[in-house]
C-alpha cells in the first residue's frame, strides 16, 4: 500500500511538471473560457422575454400552463399553427396528446418541452399540479443562465473533464515496455502492471479533477459566471467525464503501437468532435444534429455531460442523469475492458 | 549458476534474432556479450527478462524457470537499458529514489541504498538537478544508477558507455567492478572491445544471433591461428618482396593497412628477429616496426570473416 502511495505521488509529480500536462489540462481550458468569454460575451446582454406557448383551446392543460408566470399561451386552431411558428408569434405549440411542434430548437423550446414533460409525469403519478413551482425550477436566476454564452461554457465544462485522456495515454506508455524505455524498466521490477495501471488512474483522475477545479474557479471568480445551482449533481457528471476521459486515455494508449505525440493528437482530435458535435462552437450544430441524429447527442459522451450540466443547472431538471451516468458508465467498461486485453500480454513479441 | 540459457530461439517474422543460443553465467563473474550491432545481445538480454516472447527454448534464472510472474527471481535483478530509460521531470535523487523504491520498502534502507547509488555513480552534486540539465555521460550514469540502487545480486548492463565522454566511461567502467566486487553477477553487452578485455572475465562472442564461441580473453585467443601480428612500414619494398616475406617461418598472412603492413604469424618463436634477417637480408629500409599480440577482433575476425564494426 505504502508503496502504491509514493507510486502515486512520483508519478504525480513527474505529471503535473510535464509540459503537455500543463499545457492541454491547465492553461489551454482557460484559454478557450478566455476566449469564448471574448467571442460570446454579447451574449450576456441577451434578456429573455416571455416565452410564447401555442395551444389547442380545447386542451385540458391550457388552464396549468396560463398559472405558469413566464408562459404567454396563445389559444390556436390547428391550422393556424405553420404559420404562427413561421411568423415567429409562438415559440412552440403543445397539442391534445401534449406533443410539441416547434420550428426550431432552442432555450424556449426546451423549457416548453420540460414544462410539458413535467405535466404528463405528475399526471401519470397523479399528483397536483398545483403544488408545483414551475418559475423555481425552470425561471430561477434565468437571466443570468439561460443564455447561449452559459451552455457554451457547460460543453466547454464538458470537453475539458474528459482531458484525463492526456495521463491515461500517458499512464499505459509508462508500462508498456514496447512503447517506452521506462516502460522496459518497469517490466522487469518485481510489482504486477496492474498495480502500476491503479496508479496511473488515480494520478490521472487526481490531477484532471485538480484542473477542472481550476478553470470552474477562474469561471466563476473571473469571469463571474455563476454555473452551478445544483452541485452534488454537477459533480456527478463532471466526474463521469473524468473516468471516461481516463478510460478513453488508457484505450488509445494501449490500442495501438503509435507515439506519444501522435496519440495525444488523436485524443485532442476526438475530443474536439464530440465537443464541437455537443455545441461547444455554436449552438447550430447541436440543434441541427437534435433535429436529424437525435440518437448522436444520447450517445456522444460530451454532448452527455453538456446536456445534463444544461438541464440540471439551468432546467432544475435531473430526469436524464441517471441515464447519462449509465451510458457513460458503459463506455468506461467498455474501453476499460478492451485495453485489458490489449494490455494483459505479459511477454512482447518485439520491443 | 546464475543464468543458463539453452537453445534459444527467437524469430521476427523472417529474421532469425536469436539462432539456438546458449549462455551461462556463473556466480560473481562479469560475463562480456560481445558482437556487432544488431547481432542479438539486446533480444538475448530481453529474453532472459521475460520482456520479449521466443519462439524456442529454456531460460534459467538462479536456478528457476524465469517468467513474467516470476517476482522473486525479478527482486534480485538489476537492469540498466541501453537507452537512457528515467522520469524527464524527476529529479536525480527522485528518480533513484523512485525506481529503489520498486524494490525497498524500508524507508530507512532505502534512503541509506539512494545516497549510496548517488556517490557511487558521482551525481552527489547533481541530486536536484532535471535529467535534461545533464550532460550525455551524466544521464548514463543516472541510468546506471537507477539500475542498481536496490543492491541486485544480478545486473544486466546493455551497453551502458554508448555515446559517453571518455571521463565518464572510465568512471562507469571502474563502477561496474567495484559493483562486482561487491558480490554482484554482472552481465555485460557491448561492442566495444577494449571495455570486453578491461573488464570480462569470461566473454561470449555473437555473430546472427549465435554464440559464436565462449571463454576468457585468453582462451579465445588461443582458438585462432594468428598467435603475433607485427605492423612494419617500409621506404622501399615491391609485391615481389612482400610474397617473398611469406616465406618467413610461421607467417600466414600479410595484410596492407594504408602505408604499413600486418605480418600475422601462427604459434611460434622467434617472429620479430625472424623478420630483422629478411629485412636485412633484403636491404629493406623500415619505418615502424612493432609486435602486437592478437585481440579479440582478430578472433572475432577469423571467426566471422568480418571486423566487429563492420
Amino acid at each position: 500500500m505504502r508503496n502504491l502511495f509514493r507510486n502515486c505521488i512520483y508519478q504525480g509529480k513527474n505529471l503535473f511538471r510535464d509540459f503537455g500536462f500543463s499545457f492541454w489540462s491547465l492553461l489551454y481550458p482557460l484559454i478557450m473560457a478566455v476566449f469564448f468569454y471574448t467571442a460570446f460575451s454579447g451574449m450576456l446582454e441577451t434578456e429573455l422575454k416571455e416565452i410564447n406557448v401555442g395551444i389547442d383551446s380545447e386542451n385540458s392543460i391550457v388552464n396549468i400552463l396560463r398559472e405558469i408566470e413566464f408562459l404567454n399561451v396563445h389559444k390556436i386552431s390547428k391550422d393556424e399553427v405553420v404559420k404562427k411558428l413561421d411568423d415567429e408569434e409562438i415559440d412552440g405549440f403543445v397539442d391534445s396528446d401534449l406533443d410539441i411542434k416547434v420550428k426550431e430548437s432552442g432555450i424556449n423550446q426546451t423549457i416548453i418541452k420540460e414544462v410539458v414533460e413535467q405535466i404528463k409525469q405528475m399526471k401519470k403519478l397523479n399528483r397536483p399540479i398545483e403544488n408545483y413551482d414551475f418559475s423555481v425550477d425552470y425561471i430561477a436566476d434565468r437571466n443570468q443562465k439561460a443564455n447561449p454564452l452559459v451552455i457554451i461554457f457547460y460543453s466547454l465544462i464538458a470537453m475539458v473533464s474528459t482531458y484525463g485522456v492526456f495521463a491515461g495515454i500517458e499512464a499505459v506508455s509508462l508500462i508498456q515496455a514496447n512503447l517506452s524505455n521506462i516502460g522496459e524498466r518497469l517490466n522487469i521490477v518485481p510489482l504486477k502492471k496492474s498495480k502500476f495501471i491503479l496508479v496511473g488512474v488515480v494520478v490521472a483522475l487526481a490531477l484532471n479533477l485538480f484542473a477542472n477545479g481550476i478553470l470552474l474557479i477562474f469561471i466563476k471568480y473571473v469571469l463571474k459566471l455563476n454555473l452551478f445551482t445544483e452541485i452534488k449533481y454537477s459533480a456527478i457528471l463532471i466526474i463521469m467525464g473524468n473516468l471516461f476521459g481516463v478510460a478513453l486515455g488508457i484505450f488509445i494508449g494501449s490500442s495501438n503501437k503509435k507515439s506519444n505525440d501522435v496519440k495525444t493528437i488523436m485524443a485532442i482530435a476526438m475530443t474536439l468532435v464530440l465537443s464541437f458535435l455537443s455545441g461547444m462552437m455554436g449552438s447550430g450544430i447541436k440543434v441541427m444534429i437534435d433535429e436529424n441524429v437525435p440518437i448522436l447527442s444520447r450517445i456522444n459522451p460530451i454532448s452527455i455531460i453538456t446536456n445534463n450540466l444544461y438541464r440540471i443547472n439551468l432546467l432544475g431538471s435531473t430526469k436524464s442523469i441517471g441515464e447519462g451516468v449509465i451510458v457513460l458508465s458503459i463506455y468506461c467498461i467498455v474501453l476499460i475492458f478492451t485495453s485489458y486485453i490489449f494490455l494483459r500480454r505479459q511477454s512482447y513479441d518485439s520491443l | 549458476m546464475v543464468v543458463k540459457v539453452n537453445n534459444l530461439v527467437k524469430r521476427y517474422k523472417e529474421l532469425i534474432a536469436l539462432d539456438h543460443f546458449n549462455m551461462e553465467v556463473k556466480e560473481g563473474e562479469i560475463l562480456g556479450l560481445l558482437g556487432p550491432n544488431g547481432c542479438g545481445k539486446t533480444t538475448a538480454i530481453n529474453c532472459i527478462l521475460s520482456l520479449l516472447s521466443f519462439d524456442k527454448g529454456e531460460i534459467e534464472v538462479f536456478g528457476k524457470k524465469m517468467t513474467p510472474n516470476s517476482y522473486d527471481i525479478k527482486k534480485k535483478i538489476g537492469l540498466v537499458p541501453q537507452e537512457v530509460s528515467v522520469f524527464n521531470n524527476l529529479t536525480v535523487k527522485e528518480n533513484i529514489d523512485y525506481f529503489c523504491g520498486l524494490y525497498i520498502d524500508d524507508k530507512k534502507l532505502r534512503e541509506k541504498y539512494v545516497d549510496e547509488a548517488i556517490e557511487f555513480v558521482g551525481l552527489k552534486d547533481y541530486v536536484k538537478f532535471y535529467p535534461k540539465k545533464l550532460s550525455g555521460g551524466l544521464k548514463r550514469r543516472l541510468n546506471i544508477s537507477c539500475g542498481i540502487a536496490h543492491k541486485p545480486k544480478l545486473i544486466f548492463l546493455d551497453e551502458p558507455t554508448v555515446a559517453v565522454d571518455a571521463q565518464s566511461r572510465n568512471f562507469i567502467l571502474n563502477g561496474i567492478k567495484k559493483l562486482n566486487s561487491e558480490g554482484s553477477t554482472i552481465i555485460y553487452t557491448t561492442h566495444y572491445l577494449e571495455e570486453v578485455e578491461m573488464l570480462c572475465k569470461r566473454i561470449i562472442i555473437m555473430d546472427k544471433g549465435r554464440s559464436l564461441v565462449s571463454g576468457t580473453k585468453e582462451e579465445l585467443k588461443a582458438m585462432i591461428t594468428t598467435s603475433e601480428k607485427i605492423v612494419a612500414g617500409f621506404l622501399n619494398i615491391d609485391d615481389k618482396t612482400i610474397e617473398k616475406m611469406k616465406n618467413i617461418p610461421h607467417v600466414i598472412d600479410i595484410e596492407k593497412d594504408d602505408e604499413d603492413y600486418i605480418i600475422k604469424f601462427e604459434n611460434g618463436v622467434n617472429n620479430l628477429s625472424n623478420l630483422l634477417e629478411f629485412i636485412k637480408d633484403n636491404n629493406l629500409t623500415y619505418t615502424k616496426l612493432h609486435s602486437q599480440l592478437p585481440s579479440l577482433n582478430d578472433v572475432f575476425l577469423e571467426l566471422t570473416g568480418k571486423e566487429l564494426r563492420d
